[in-house]
């Protein structure tokens, strides 16, 4: 079964990817708001992963570039009528630079302070935009470009960033840089003898992730219309890709996707109690942490070798 | 003139409180190797049990430290045990997840129970002021909140130092795999320390409930206070956990006197962040 798989994944992939191309034309409108939130969550989960699964860094300030670049298309289409889609890219830069700045300080830092640090960044970032009168304070922004693209626009948007994001991860793990993580994901010191240049490694990671979150949050924001500090730079970002990504997998470029589809289905079910679906959420978590560690797909690899995009040579 | 020096004092004052909450986080850093990012939200669930303590039994809050402190050892003996102690080992990502998932429980559940209002532990204290000069004040609640902070410190200071469980602790600390040859239950002690590390969170709790109003979400904005306390004062010193606790209460309300008061946080964040650059290891850690 896994062997035929196997055979046969690039014609399931490409099936998949067809059919989540083309939802604006079979789905309906419920259908696409799905799969809008769903590519957008699974891009920013697999930028998650790519940093705690292969470059063992732990990021818990995601949300420092979703909220940042996010502002940064918000000011950019309002204030100064820049073309949506060029703000959204200028988005993904400015967090390419929020995190060329960040890593001035983190990088110093290692395991959990560099995670606390990520944190703290995010932190600030609240604190500064909710104070500053050019963005209103805490009373948010509302996000309106010339002339706002229509729903089908914006969902391919979405699809190119998941797939982009995906797309991404699998080339960096096939290269050189991918090699060279693996090896120090397996003993960072050994690695590093070995010629392995263990900062430069994490340090590109961390912008490609820096880039790509970018990119989808903006997005994500000329979806939803309206941008406020406390929800877009809030913990709740961080929360949700590290539970998605626990859910389906760290260290696996299915995980991410399939931990996302999973949060998106269970945050509709419960929809209308919120605080419910992130209690599930935490007890879910925590159960696959103690029973599964591996997560969904790292049990069935580990278990029947099944793997859909294997980053390995063979 | 006098303004300044208000702030000063009650910097200092508000250092040992922050001191406190700190050095809970501090010994579980120091011991277990395990930074509790729940820790902030089981302090805020410790402000809550005395919030149900006194309107169950209408006693005021300092009673409920006798019921409060005791619980929070066996809350915090019973996650380490049946939650920590099993990720626990080469890898540094499951427990701090683990706790990541705890903190989102139990800011939740807190929610779900006692709704998203502010609340607070009423005490007379809260406006009771000692006159020092024309305009200066020592706020009574802050003074409590100091000797209290200070106190739970040497306490610690003392119980690590003389008894045979904190020797037993720092031992199993020092050099996990000797003290288990040794016939030493590591994991158990863990257990003790996590406890520990809770009772002072139950302390904290308490006195931060009867000082600000807390709310289910208060919890990461005091981890974060506690952590920058553990890095700017260092890790394995309790001096510089009281002087971390110093250095940032005074950066939080001196920036709030010069710049205006919605940047009270982000200057003690500054604060932190200069000194992970310049010296990540800590004003008082060892290298």
């Amino acid at each position: 079964m896994a062997e035929q798989v196997f055979r046969y994944r690039w014609l399931v992939v490409g099936i998949l990817i067809l059919a989540l191309g083309t939802v604006p034309i079979w789905g309906s409108e419920y259908f696409l708001l799905f799969f809008l939130l769903f590519c957008l969550y699974a891009g920013m989960a697999q930028m998650w992963n790519l940093l705690i699964g292969y470059s063992g860094l732990l990021s818990l300030g995601q949300q420092a570039f979703i909220g940042f670049s996010g502002y940064t298309v918000a000011m950019l289409t309002t204030y100064y009528g820049v073309y949506v889609w060029l703000s959204v890219l200028i988005g993904g830069f400015s967090s390419v630079l929020l995190a060329m700045f960040m890593s001035l300080f983190i990088f110093r830092m290692k395991g959990m302070h560099f995670a606390i640090g990520t944190w703290i960044f995010a932190e600030i970032l609240l604190l500064w935009f909710s104070n500053w009168k050019f963005v209103k304070y805490g009373t948010g922004l509302f996000i309106k470009p010339a002339s706002p693209p229509s729903m089908t626009t914006i969902y391919y948007a979405a699809f190119i960033a998941g797939l982009g994001a995906t797309v991404v991860v699998y080339l960096i793990l096939r290269s050189r840089i991918g090699l060279g993580l693996m090896a120090m994901r397996d003993n960072e010191e050994v690695s590093e003898t070995m010629g392995v240049n263990v900062f430069w490694s994490k340090f590109f990671c961390f912008l490609v992730s820096a880039f790509m979150t970018g990119i989808t949050a903006g997005i994500l924001y000329v979806f939803q219309i309206f941008i406020q500090p406390y929800k877009a730079f809030g913990i709740d970002w961080t929360i949700i890709l590290t539970v998605s990504v626990i859910i389906g997998g760290i260290g696996t470029i299915e995980g991410p996707i399939l931990g996302s589809l999973i949060y998106i289905l269970l945050s509709q079910w419960l929809a209308e109690y919120a605080h419910l679906s992130l209690l599930f959420l935490g007890l879910i978590a925590i159960t696959i942490i103690l029973v599964a560690p591996k997560g969904i797909m790292g049990s069935l690899q580990e278990k029947t070798g099944f793997q859909i995009l294997s980053a390995r040579r063979r | 003139m006098e303004i300044l020096v208000q702030q000063v004092l009650n910097g200092i004052l508000l250092g040992g409180l922050y001191a406190v909450i700190a050095i809970g986080m501090s010994t579980m850093i120091g011991i277990v190797k395990l930074i509790n990012l729940a820790h902030g939200d089981l302090m805020i669930l410790s402000s809550y049990l005395s919030l149900v303590f006194m309107s169950w039994l209408g006693i005021n809050p300092f009673w409920s430290f006798l019921a409060v402190v005791p619980a929070m050892f066996f809350i915090g003996y019973f996650v380490q045990a049946f939650l920590f102690n099993r990720v626990l080992g080469k890898e540094m990502e499951p427990p701090l997840l683990v706790a990541f998932g705890l903190s989102v429980i139990l800011q939740n559940f807190l929610l779900l129970v006692f709704t998203p209002d502010a609340r607070s532990l009423m005490t007379d204290l809260a406006v009771m002021t000692i006159p020092l000069g024309k305009s200066l004040n020592l706020p009574v609640l802050y003074l409590v909140d100091f000797l209290i902070g200070v106190g739970v410190i040497l306490a610690l200071h003392v119980f690590f130092k003389r008894s045979y469980m904190g020797r037993a602790i720092r031992a199993a600390s020092d050099d996990d795999q000797g003290a288990r040859l040794m016939g030493v239950n590591t994991k158990g002690i863990y257990s003790y320390a996590m406890g520990i590390s809770m009772m002072t969170a139950g302390v904290a709790g308490i006195l931060v409930g009867m000082t600000f109003t807390f709310y289910p979400h208060t919890g990461p904005q005091y981890l974060i206070i506690g952590f920058g306390v553990v890095i700017i004062g260092g890790l394995g010193s309790m001096i510089g956990t009281l002087i971390g606790g110093f250095i940032l209460a005074e950066a939080q309300l001196l920036g709030a006197q010069f710049v205006g008061p919605g940047y009270q946080l982000l200057i003690g964040y500054l604060v932190l962040l200069i000194v992970l650059a310049v010296r990540p290891q800590g004003i008082f850690g060892k290298a």
